[in-house]
């Protein structure tokens, strides 16, 4: 048997390991090395696109539904707002929701935005699902933090540096990407000449030669789209029962 | 952010719609479809201008009488001419007679139980499973036998026992059919009584969409049809109840009802005084506009005698003998020339045609 003992060394060396150890309990005894955020006291800085509580603006909404149809944790329903305005709103029922934000992602009028509240609390779980009119406003908040904390790594050593700020909770949202359209017809053809789409076209670009007496002289009813005019609003290509109108990309 | 994925493909922003010609150069269109089709009686209830009609969601509908009816026309009309370009009885030819047939054949499916061999089942599921269409419109049933249309997309769908047999009642086929032909990607498959038919030949005429999308029509024997609550009303007097009634069929001049404990059976002339004004002066009795007409006339007991009439049609006959899915005969003609000429002397009934023959 093979007996294990410490390496001998010297005092010189035994009395400078000794006083290097003396040394970190003083300096930890002073300004601790730790990784723990000291919530709520401090809070973690979040980055802008941090997925976060859902705000919504009304006015932004454009009601396609496009945030309900691709929630994957199907915690987005439509509910009608109550009158006048009988629109339908998303609610969204966070006992449900994965925050992946796909909503917002596929908001194309920008209504929704994310914020950099992560610590909701409710106390049942009916409560979780949050109604339109409550997500207009940011929930009520109460903030003990006075020192914002960020890591950083230093010497491969993990460090929490810690300044005097207390972090914003909301973010500008990202303005959403236009892609400018126009509205067009592809299959003239079929065209019944109901002039619905003129009817609905509320910046005058569909035009028609239905004036009186034009028609009886003519035998032809003559359609035309003022492409400079279209603000490629789909209104007409909604409203076409035959649906032989299209958005197509502006300037191709 | 939200990228959203836009049709690059451009259309046209000038365009031109042939107006057509009014008989009353002051009154809307619908007023115009009124006077010369619905008031003088000539109006089939194909609902080929409520297809068509774009005044949704009013728009040309059925009235409670089950009339073609337009309830707020003066103020909701938008006078496009839709309807009178669709309609098959605006400017009416009258079609007779057998038609063109490339084979006349009497077959009995395998697969499917039917009024008599299966065989407007078996050719719609036949195009459906060779790709030609991707759903077929049947009419169903519901308990008190009003019809109700069906989408068809896979051979399953027709465990529903109502999907076959004849119901001798209207059915609103071709405002489903639009919403089909909207909803298709490969084409879409029809069946339907004569009026049906050319309502269908009628939209694909006026418009590419139906053209492209409509490959299959499959055509009635028709001699008539009865509206939902007159006929209803005359089979309940004659002691029919509609929980037990199972088949209605008219054969050798006999209106005959299957219930599951008896049949009641009585001369389908006792029927005139309800016979729809519509039928009363329609003379086609095998659908000769139709890719294939199927009846029960000229054929055995347990067959469909069907006229094949065109490529598409004999297509999907080829297919149903290839894969031997139907028993085959041969079909008798001449069996139908009583009941072609019994059609063919309602063109009396035809304002004005006594003038049109003697021209």
């Amino acid at each position: 048997m093979k007996k294990v003992s410490v390496s001998e060394q010297g005092l010189v060396e035994k009395a400078k390991r000794h006083a290097a150890a003396v040394g970190v309990a003083m300096k930890e005894s002073v300004t601790p090395l730790t990784a723990t955020v000291f919530y709520p006291r401090e809070r973690k800085k979040m980055p802008d696109n941090f997925r976060g509580y859902l705000l919504f603006d009304p006015e932004k909404c454009i009601n396609c539904w496009e945030c309900a149809f691709i929630c994957p944790a199907n915690a987005i329903q439509m509910k009608k707002a109550p009158a006048p305005n009988n629109r339908f709103y998303p609610t969204v029922d966070y006992g449900k929701c994965i925050f992946c934000h796909f909503c917002i992602d596929s908001c194309s009028g920008g209504a929704l935005r994310t914020t950099k509240i992560h610590d909701v609390a409710y106390r049942e779980m009916g409560e979780m699902l949050t109604l339109t009119e409550e997500m207009i406003e940011p929930p009520e908040i109460i903030r003990e933090d006075k020192k914002s904390v960020e890591y950083e790594i230093k010497k491969d050593d993990l460090h929490l540096k810690r300044t005097r700020e207390v972090d914003g909770l909301f973010v500008e949202p990202t303005p959403p990407v236009e892609i400018p359209m126009v509205s067009q017809c592809v299959d003239r053809a079929s065209c019944l000449g109901c002039r619905v789409c003129e009817e609905v076209c509320e910046s005058g670009a569909i035009s028609s030669s239905s004036a009186e007496g034009v028609l009886e002289a003519e035998g032809v009813l003559r359609m035309k789209i003022d492409i400079e005019k279209c603000t490629g609003c789909g209104l007409c290509v909604k409203e076409c029962s035959m649906q032989i109108l299209r958005l197509v990309r502006r300037g191709k | 952010m939200a990228a959203v994925a836009a049709e690059t493909t451009t259309g046209q922003s000038e365009w031109e719609v042939a107006v057509p010609e009014k008989p009353l150069k002051e009154k809307v269109y619908f007023e115009n479809l009124k006077a010369q089709v619905i008031d003088t009686e000539l109006c089939s209830r194909c609902l080929t201008c409520a297809a068509v009609c774009p005044a949704l969601p009013e728009g040309i509908t059925l009235t409670a009488d089950d009339k073609v009816g337009f309830p707020d026309y003066e103020e909701k009309c938008l006078d496009c001419g839709a309807c009178v370009r669709v309609c098959p009885r605006f400017e009416y030819e009258p079609k007779s007679g057998l038609g063109e047939y490339t084979d006349f054949i009497a077959g009995q499916s395998k697969r499917f139980k039917g009024q008599d061999g299966a065989m407007v089942t078996e050719l719609i599921v036949s195009a459906i499973e060779m790709g030609l269409i991707d759903r077929g419109l049947f009419v169903g049933r519901d308990n008190r036998w009003a019809t109700n249309i069906f989408h068809v997309r896979d051979p399953e769908q027709l465990a529903i026992t109502t999907l076959g047999g004849t119901k001798y009642t209207f059915a609103s086929v071709l405002p489903e059919l639009k919403r089909a032909v909207l909803l298709t990607k490969s084409g879409v498959g029809v069946v339907g009584t004569p009026c049906i038919v050319s309502g269908v030949r009628k939209l694909q005429q006026e418009f590419p969409i139906f053209r492209e999308k409509v490959k299959l029509v499959v055509g009635l024997f028709c001699t008539e049809n009865f509206h939902h609550t007159e006929i209803s009303d005359y089979l309940q007097k004659k002691g029919v109840d509609f929980s037990k009634l199972v088949k209605t069929d008219i054969t050798m001049g006999k209106f005959i009802a299957t219930m599951t404990n008896k049949t009641v059976k009585f001369k389908v002339k006792a029927l005139e005084k309800i016979l729809p004004s519509g039928c009363n002066v329609c003379t086609d009795f095998t659908a000769v506009e139709a890719d294939a007409s199927v009846g029960s006339v000229g054929s055995a007991a347990g067959f469909s005698t069907v006229a094949v009439r065109n490529e598409n049609a004999r297509r999907v006959v080829e297919f149903i003998k290839k894969r031997g899915y139907a028993d085959f005969g041969e079909g008798k003609p001449e069996e139908l020339a009583f009941l072609v000429g019994h059609k063919k002397k309602r063109a009396e009934n035809i304002p004005g045609f006594q003038d049109q023959e003697d021209k």
